[in-house]
């Protein structure tokens, strides 16, 4: 008699990393408050130096790696001082937004398909670029769900950036691309440039733009009002500025903003002094904040062949989406 | 006056420092900011890759030639909140172009006599090194100077050394800035001009990741940044930019070390023309039509 020889096979694993290590779906399947993932692997409207389109793909892979490295169950967390466990269902990776390169047309109108469909739906999208003009398809899909599911809601929006991207047009590359995204969403129907807000900003900037934006009531903060106000302070401001008449806000995180000593691997590198530590005390800021929609955008892996760009960037989005992934656990 | 009429890449075209204007040695007017690239490097220097400095350099400087651009207005410097004047600076600075390459001994005696030249023509040298020892062939060019070095190693115990962390003789400050500029103004000759050494290795070897001489505990940018306040106030004959190797192994895509140091570069150059401040380095509005 032979005994039967059984072999265990756990599940297969899909190929690829997705962000946080989160199931795959479609962006018909995502549910109301989940965060819907939307990558964005565009470079193209990026005026000197690229390689963001390789972001999407860092970021998935460094949000999996640093996930897998967090305690699985229940644990202390030491930035809060609270007992967490992990949430389950709260985030799903929906793909990436198919890019057409030398159509900035047809790629914004698929990116903002993906995201409008999330933001229709309750969820929350959360588009990775890419080079920062993406932030502007990204949102006006957010802008148009929000329209179709509140239409009379009005949002703030909130740039932490290491420059304004409110130009109108930048030479050769004309009214679309990675300096003039601020400006395009600043037109979209429900919002007000009195609600929009720059944190980070740093170096020279044009004098007409940063005009344009204060006489409209926008607010900016500079790398030295960071420096001397203080991270949590300045972020307090600013949500309170973007707030103003508002329902929810959305959320642009360009990495470059942090200063490049410790973050290199970006197209457009400042020299702010801003530290990982100020970037995470601004974006703990906001992890109690009525986030409608969020994109972080600038990871240029080539850029940085160190791999520490990406999970500085990784680790944003830990601190952003803390109350998503994680709940707090009582009676320990 | 703009150099282009209609908007272009901002990274295309002739490369010149901040999209200056080409000039030859010989029409250097007085007054000028002269950049001269020297693209050589030590061979016995711990890692190849100096000699892509002065290119590298340019080409970050790209970025800020507002002056050069149609399509911008005046610049911002928004951490100071200040306008940024650049009216007057398409006139007085230029680019003259690199030491051509030869034999060694040529190269010096290129580099000597290119010095002697724009110093005699009244105007100021912003040299684009390259190895440090040729920083040493431009103070010999410029016998009757009185040197300052920020970062690098001290060589002459009578130059002025703003360097962040102690070193054997010579004068050499901490991190308190009065008491560096206390010094400073102790040691400093005013009937003589001043040949400045800008090495990157000022900078807090964190933030520059491109010095092949690392010094811990280095500057930041504003600290240099204020230094350069200062000295462009000073008559100054030449400032040669050295330490930067755009080549490290394993680095050579991260541009952080040009960009620190164009970054504190503006500050002498802003400070030299006098643009936004008065000081006696500035020229008067008559002088501005005169050039």
């Amino acid at each position: 008699m032979t005994a039967a020889i059984t072999t265990f096979h756990p599940p297969l694993a899909q190929p690829g990393y997705r962000l946080f290590d989160g199931p795959l779906r479609d962006v018909a399947d995502v549910v109301s408050d989940q965060i819907g993932v939307v990558g964005m692997p565009s470079d193209w409207t990026h005026s000197s130096r690229l390689g963001t389109r390789f972001g999407p793909e860092a970021l998935r892979r460094a949000t999996t790696v640093l996930q897998s490295i967090r305690p699985q169950g229940g644990s202390f967390d030491p930035d809060t001082s609270r007992h967490t466990a992990p949430t389950a269902d709260w985030l799903v990776d929906c793909g990436d937004a198919e890019i057409t390169a030398q159509d900035v047309d047809a790629t914004t109108e698929a990116i903002a398909a993906m995201t409008e469909g999330l933001s229709v739906a309750g969820a929350i999208p959360l588009a990775l670029g890419g080079d920062h003009y993406n932030s502007f398809p990204a949102c006006l899909g957010y802008s148009r769900g929000l329209a179709k599911r509140a239409p009379n809601a009005r949002f703030g929006y909130i740039q932490i950036d290491g420059h304004l991207d409110f130009s109108d047009r930048l030479g050769a590359w004309g009214s679309h691309n990675h300096a003039t995204n601020a400006r395009r969403i600043s037109e979209l129907p429900n919002i007000d440039v009195s609600n929009m807000v720059w944190i980070g900003i740093t170096g020279w900037v044009d004098g007409g733009d940063l005009a344009l934006i204060e006489e409209q009531g926008g607010r900016v903060f500079s790398a030295s009002d960071v420096h001397e106000i203080g991270a949590a302070e300045v972020m307090r401001q600013a949500l309170a500025h973007a707030m103003q008449g508002c329902d929810e806000f959305y959320l642009s995180i360009d990495i470059d903003a942090m200063d490049a000593g410790y973050l290199p691997g970006t197209g457009s590198i400042v020299h702010s002094g801003i530290t990982p530590r100020q970037y995470y005390d601004m974006l703990d800021g906001l992890a109690e904040a009525p986030l409608g929609g969020l994109d972080i955008v600038e990871v240029s892996p080539p850029l940085d062949p160190s791999e520490r760009t990406e999970f500085l960037a990784a680790e944003m989005l830990f601190r952003i989406l803390r109350r998503f992934r994680t709940q707090p656990v009582t009676g320990i | 006056m703009p150099l282009r009429s209609a908007p272009l890449p901002r990274m295309a075209g002739h490369l010149s420092f901040m999209r200056a204007q080409t000039k030859a040695i010989c029409d250097v007017r007085p007054g000028d900011l002269a950049v001269l690239g020297v693209p050589f490097e030590d061979t016995s220097a711990p890692y190849a890759g100096q000699s892509l400095a002065p290119r590298a350099l340019r080409e970050t400087s790209v970025y800020f030639g507002w002056h050069a651009n149609p399509q911008f207005s005046h610049p911002v410097d928004i951490d100071a909140r200040q306008d940024i004047s650049t009216d007057g600076l398409h006139e007085r600075l230029c680019d003259l172009g690199d030491i051509s390459p030869g034999p060694e001994d040529a190269i010096h005696a290129a580099l000597r006599a290119a010095t002697r030249q724009i110093s005699r023509n009244g105007a100021c040298a912003v040299i684009l090194g390259g190895s440090d020892r040729l920083s040493e062939t431009v103070q010999s060019a410029l016998p009757n100077c009185q040197t300052a070095q920020l970062g690098g190693t001290l060589r002459d115990a009578r130059d002025f050394h703003i360097a962040p962390l102690p070193n054997e003789g010579g004068t050499t400050c901490t991190l308190d800035t009065s008491a560096q500029r206390a010094a400073f103004s102790g040691w400093r000759d005013g009937s003589k001009p001043l040949f400045v050494r800008f090495d990157l290795s000022v900078f807090e070897t964190s933030l520059s990741a491109l010095c092949d001489r690392p010094r811990l505990g280095g500057c930041d940018l504003d600290t240099v940044v204020q230094w350069f306040e200062l000295l462009g106030q000073q008559e100054v004959s030449a400032i040669m930019l050295t330490g930067l190797n755009p080549n490290r192994p394993g680095m050579g895509v991260v541009k952080v070390g040009q960009r620190l140091m164009v970054t504190a570069l503006l500050a002498f150059i802003y400070a030299r023309l006098g643009f936004g401040i008065d000081h006696p380095g500035r020229l008067t509005s008559e002088e501005n039509v005169l050039t």
